[in-house]
């Protein structure tokens, strides 16, 4: 017996995307709730009949009514696909208001699934789901998993939470509590098991995965997002695991240190998708140093280039400027503007000042650097 | 570089001819002329040769061709610190230029030539006014430092004329690139100032419609949106979180098995508290039967105590009773005593107080007797004195009475003494003085004198008289009427003051006035005598005399009948008192020992009565006294079975102590049971109610989505705050910029302009002692005049002055080229026009002063005024082609 089902999770309907302007805020806030369809495509595509959100389909406990309406239509208008949501972190059954509303709401073809008592999905297939029950539990509830099921079922975990402390990886601190053991499928007898929280497609384990957001939401995971196509040729038989990419956006966040010699704006186009920029987000970060003239010469291209992603954002302020004579001669030879050249330059190198200033002096300096070019001797 | 020789051929009005200046010394070297000579011609026929290429077709060149046509040549003979050179130049037809050396060799031709030209003017010839001859050769009429004009090129000729300063001054400086940073720096700057005025204000702030003051703007706008958002999201978030709460509670607490076990509980306690209730009421039961038998025991003993206690009360007041009439009956006794012992001393103590007064009566009479004695002797003693002062108070009055009678006082004596002494006085006057008639008669016809016989002996007239002669007549007599008229009246006042006072005492003289004041001496003298013996007999008067006789005599008629000693009697009345008075002390310490035993009778009286009365009281108590022993012995026969039955009822009331359930707790348990019962009703109840509260609150505000709008908010408010952040460093970045680059061109500034002030000024000096110029530092040329602390723009300056300037500064500039190097001619094409004489003899000393180290050529019309310049004299040779 094959059974078919697709995963994802960390849908996020509703996140805001405020920090963005509004052009490309209201482009991603509609690529979130058009991974609904696309998720159901692909579900459709690979003969899998139902889709299960491992939590945080929604961003806000309490989201505007028109983004649950909007999501729960969107469900319903994929009539032949079951559509299995999990309260997640963001939108755990704490938020009463929200799965009270989903409850009046929801369509037939929509499982609320928010008892951790085993759902039978299918014949001889059960589901285990495990509803964050706040935000922070601060327990394993994926110990519910363990509970029996009828002989000879394929067992499906469902959960959403840290199997490691990526916060506490990430900051070195202490791992906090209510974190699912790695091993879970093991000891709770699953076949598979399917997770959400982490918005980076991540395998933990032969059978469990974290299936990533379907459609990506931020720099920190430079995958291609999608959802998991999870194949279980029958109980205690490994699971197939393939990926089925659904994502709109990439969000690309590029860190280059560059180096005085090297061709800058080369470096820079390489890491660069050729195609189909407008759907591509990029956050630069540049680091190390240049000459002036290079620092100009990659100023321009990241002025050529910027416009034609759908967000751009450049950060040179770890970036150093390495001002060297002959850069200073090619502002001028001698007078004032060379002058004003060589004060800055030393202001930005000297030791004696807070990096507050020299930064302020290197930046202006750069400034004079790229202004003279333009105006040819 | 220094010109020879300029030569020309077929140059306007020199068609058809060559002519050639010379003459042209290391100095100053001046070509004085009249109008019409050609001197322009020169001028600009050396201007081409050096700023038009030898293929040039334009203006300059064609303005060179005489109007019959040709090709006009140029030919300019030069020295150079390497040699001497000539530099040819033909234009419009067959175009040529050459350079040849002093040995007429070809230096270069055509292009090449123009290439050396352009080497020889520092490599910026070419282009018209490019090159350093450009600044400082002077043509006619010039006044401004630069050409004038707005066409195209004029305004070039004015722009090249800047990059030749700014080179010159540059170069010569050493240190300051200034024509191309210069220009550059005016961008940079102009781009900056833009960039930031875009930004931020003078003062370094967001500028108002800018895109930074925008951002922080939006910054504002959105954290204050957040700020009016956030409570209401939070008040959603608690009213999610307390819903939550309240139906884990709500659940909890109607839970069946909550509620089950609430009714157990609450049962199991009513049931409790009932059995605990009547085990208590069997226990009081069994206490009260204890107390009851406790109290009968008590009851019997105390009948024992009590029938006890009273037989041994009777017997002692009756010892008490009888203890008590004995005392009474001992005290009755002694006050019997005392009191007949009083009674005798106090009739002893009268009889004592009786003889005592009897011996004070006759005492008295003893007394009285000797003072009647006393008082006879002193009555004949005062009835003598007082006949003797009635004697002499009688001849006082008889003094008195003669010395009124006299009346005559010692002033009204000495008073007619005086007037008499007067009026004898004024008398003998008169008649010393006054006409004595003497009657010498021979006859005894007898003269008179106012009728009066005239006596023989002289007699003064001392008034007018008549005298009456026998026998003649009469003889009227004047002494004078004013001598006699006053004498006669002091006489006469006189004698009536003597006889106002003989009048008063009633005498007729003086004499008879003594004589009476000689008896009243002798009646005063005696009337004193008299009154000092009164006074001596009845000191105090004679009345007082008399009274004092008068009780002599009353007191001298009492005479006692048996008169005693007094003496005697004294002695004895002493005794008597001696022994009335221990007869008395006697008699009062009788009574008071006699009260004292009165007392002590009534004291003792009344102890007897007490104890008389008690032991009746007691008597009356104890009933018959022959039951009293029977009842006793009864009542200590009961006791035993009392005791018994009060251990039995003891025993049974601990047995049941034992075993009671506490009632308090058990009633307790059920108050508890019971409110917890109570309260969860009323916490459902309250839930409920909230709950409902809550979802009416959650669902308005939950409609609103304000999660997601408060998220997105923020996260704009954060974007805005980065941009913001990003303008405010692209504002600090500008501004330092901007601050380097005026520091920088400040500081270029003064180099720049130093070594202009330092040539210009002494020539500055001849003409206007202490004057400053001001050199702008777009121009790079002066633009105002400072004289006498007023500093005056180039634009309002006099013509002449205007001039003057424009010449000095291009001596200045020409001074600076011979540094550099690059030492060029200064030609002056009739450039001072508008000086007056004074200013052109400073212009000609301050040319003087250039032409020491600098060739300076000077084309003039003006062949007086300028024959003061000095210098050498150019010559100008004219031959036909």
């Amino acid at each position: 017996m094959t059974f078919r089902i697709l995963h994802a999770s960390d849908l996020h309907l509703g996140k805001p995307f405020g920090g963005f302007p509004e052009t490309i805020r209201n482009r991603l806030r509609e690529a979130r709730h058009g991974a609904l369809a696309r998720l159901a495509a692909a579900a459709r595509a690979h003969g899998a009949r139902h889709v299960m959100l491992a939590g945080d389909t929604f961003d806000a406990e309490t989201p505007a009514p028109e983004t649950l309406r909007h999501a729960l239509a969107a469900m319903a208008e994929e009539a032949d696909i079951g559509w299995l949501l999990l309260p997640g972190n963001h939108d755990s059954l704490a938020a009463t208001e929200l799965w009270r509303r989903i409850a009046l709401q929801a369509p037939e073809n929509l499982r609320a699934l928010t008892m951790d008592a085993p759902v039978p999905l299918a014949p001889g297939v059960s589901l285990l789901p495990a509803p964050c029950t706040q935000r922070r539990p601060g327990r394993d509830l994926t110990e519910a998993m363990s509970a029996p099921t009828p002989e000879g079922d394929l067992r499906i975990g469902l959960g959403h939470g840290a199997i490691t402390d990526f916060t506490a990886l990430e900051s070195g601190e202490a791992a906090a509590s209510g974190i699912i053991p790695p091993d879970r499928a093991a000891r709770s007898g699953l076949d598979y098991l399917a997770l959400g929280d982490w918005h980076g497609r991540l395998q933990v384990g032969p059978a469990t995965w974290y299936s990533g957001t379907p459609e990506p939401d931020g720099f920190k995971h430079d995958l291609a997002a999608g959802a998991l196509l999870v194949t279980l040729p029958g109980p205690g038989a490994p699971p197939e695991v393939t990926l089925c990419e659904t994502g709109q956006f990439r969000w690309h966040g590029l860190d280059l240190d560059l180096l005085p010699g090297g061709d800058a704006p080369a470096l820079l186009r390489a890491a660069l998708p050729a195609v189909k920029r407008r759907d591509h987000l990029v956050r630069l970060t540049l680091s190390g140093r240049l000459t002036l003239a290079e620092r100009a010469a990659l100023e321009a291209e990241i002025a050529q280039l910027g416009p034609e992603f759908g967000w751009w954002a450049a950060d040179l302020s770890r970036l150093a400027v390495e001002a060297l004579p002959e850069d200073l001669d090619q502002i001028d030879r001698a007078g004032a503007l060379r002058q004003a050249a060589q004060t800055l330059w030393e202001e930005s190198r000297n030791p004696a000042l807070a990096q507050a200033e020299r930064d302020v002096a290197s930046q202006a300096l750069a400034r004079l650097y790229a202004l003279a070019q333009e105006e040819h001797p | 570089m220094k010109l020879r020789a300029i030569e020309l051929a077929n140059i306007r009005r020199f068609a058809g001819q060559r002519a050639r200046l010379s003459g042209l010394g290391d100095g100053l070297t001046v070509l004085s002329e009249p109008n019409e000579f050609g001197k322009s011609t020169f001028f600009d026929a050396l201007h081409a040769v050096f700023f038009e290429r030898h293929r040039a077709m334009g203006a300059p060149v064609k303005a060179l061709r005489p109007h019959a046509g040709g090709a006009p040549e140029v030919t300019v003979e030069i020295e150079l610190p390497e040699g001497r050179f000539a530099i040819f130049k033909r234009w419009l037809s067959r175009p040529q230029a050459r350079i040849t050396d002093a040995q007429g060799r070809i230096v270069a031709q055509d292009d090449e030539a123009e290439a050396w030209i352009d080497a020889l003017m520092g490599g910026t010839a070419g282009g018209g006014l490019a090159g350093p001859s450009g600044l400082v050769w002077v043509r006619q009429g010039l006044l401004g430092l630069e050409p004038e004009g707005t066409t195209a090129e004029e305004k070039r000729a004015r722009e090249r004329g800047l990059n030749t300063r700014r080179d010159l001054l540059s170069s010569v400086a050493g240190e300051i690139e200034a024509m191309t940073g210069g220009r550059r720096m005016d961008a940079v700057v102009a781009r900056v100032s833009t960039a930031l005025a875009v930004l931020a204000t003078a003062t370094g702030k967001p500028k108002a419609g800018g895109a930074w003051a925008a951002a922080l703007a939006e910054v504002e706008a959105l954290e204050r949106e957040i700020a009016a958002l956030r409570p209401r999201a939070e008040r959603l978030s608690g009213d999610l979180a307390r819903r939550s709460d309240v139906q884990r509670q709500l659940t909890r607490l109607t839970h069946p098995e909550e509620v089950a076990a609430r009714d157990k509980a609450l049962k199991t306690a009513k049931a409790a508290q009932e059995a605990a209730k009547a085990h208590a009421a069997q226990l009081a039961q069994a206490e009260t039967a204890l107390r009851l038998a406790q109290t009968e025991e008590q009851a019997a003993q105390t009948a024992i105590d009590r029938l006890a206690a009273l037989e041994a009360r009777l017997a002692a007041l009756r010892d008490a009773q009888e203890r008590a009439q004995e005392k009474a009956q001992a005290a009755r006794a002694r006050a019997e005593d005392l009191g007949q012992r009083e009674s005798e001393a106090r009739k002893t103590a009268e009889a004592a107080t009786i003889a005592a007064r009897d011996l004070r009566q006759r005492l008295r009479l003893a007394q009285k007797a000797r003072l009647a004695q006393e008082a006879r002797a002193r009555a004949t003693t005062l009835r003598q004195q007082y006949s003797r002062a009635e004697t002499l108070s009688q001849q006082i009055d008889a003094f008195k009475a003669k010395l009124a009678l006299i009346g005559l006082t010692q002033k009204a004596l000495e008073t007619a003494e005086e007037a008499q002494a007067t009026l004898d006085r004024l008398t003998a006057q008169a008649e010393a003085q006054a006409v004595q008639i003497t009657p010498l008669p021979d006859g005894a016809a007898q003269a008179l004198i106012d009728g009066q016989p005239l006596g023989p002996e002289p007699h003064p007239v001392l008034a007018a008289c008549t005298l009456s002669l026998p026998g003649y007549g009469a003889l009227h007599l004047d002494p004078g009427a004013k001598r006699g008229a006053e004498t006669a009246r002091a006489l006469e006042q006189a004698q009536q003051a003597r006889d106002r006072a003989l009048e008063a005492c009633g005498v007729e003289s003086v004499a008879a006035m003594r004589a009476l004041w000689g008896q009243a001496q002798q009646h005063q003298a005696a009337l004193t005598q008299s009154a000092a013996h009164l006074a001596d007999l009845a000191p105090e008067g004679l009345e007082a005399l008399r009274s004092a006789l008068a009780r002599a005599e009353a007191a001298a008629a009492e005479t006692p009948a048996a008169p005693e000693d007094p003496t005697t009697l004294d002695a004895e009345l002493a005794k008597a008192e001696t022994a009335e008075n221990a007869a008395q002390a006697n008699a009062r310490s009788a009574q008071e020992l006699a009260n004292a035993a009165r007392e002590a009778r009534a004291g003792a009286e009344a102890e007897r009565i007490a104890a008389h009365r008690a032991f009746e009281a007691a008597q009356a108590e104890a009933g018959d006294p022959q039951t009293l022993a029977a009842r006793l012995a009864a009542a200590r026969d009961a006791l035993p079975a009392r005791t018994k039955a009060r251990i039995e009822k003891a025993a049974a009331h601990q047995a049941l102590a034992q075993n009671a359930p506490d009632l308090a707790t058990a009633e307790a348990a059920l108050t508890r049971a019971q409110t917890a019962a109570d309260q969860a009703r009323q916490e459902t109840e309250a839930l409920s109610r909230e709950l409902t509260e809550l979802n009416s609150r959650i669902a308005v505000i939950a409609e609103e989505g304000i999660e997601e709008t408060l998220a997105e908010l923020e996260g704009r408010a954060a974007e805005a705050q980065d941009r913001a952040a990003r303008y405010g460093t692209e504002v600090q970045a500008l501004t330092r910029l901007r601050a380097a680059l005026d520091a920088a061109r400040s500081a270029a500034r003064d180099a720049y302009f130093r070594p202009v002030i330092r040539e210009l000024q002494p020539l500055l000096a001849i003409l206007h002692p202490g004057a400053v110029i001001e050199i702008d530092d777009q121009s790079l040329l002066p633009t105002a005049l400072t004289r006498d602390g007023a500093e005056e723009s180039l634009d309002i300056l006099s013509g002449g002055t205007r001039e003057q300037l424009a010449i000095l500064t291009r001596l200045a500039f020409a001074r600076l080229f011979a540094q550099a190097g690059q030492a060029v001619p200064v030609i002056l094409d009739d450039a001072l026009v508008m000086s007056d004489d004074d200013r052109i003899e400073a212009m000609f000393t301050a040319l003087h002063r250039v032409a020491r180290d600098q060739q300076i050529i000077v084309f003039t019309c003006r062949q007086r005024a300028f024959a003061q310049l000095g210098g050498a004299k150019a010559q100008v040779t004219v031959d036909p082609l």
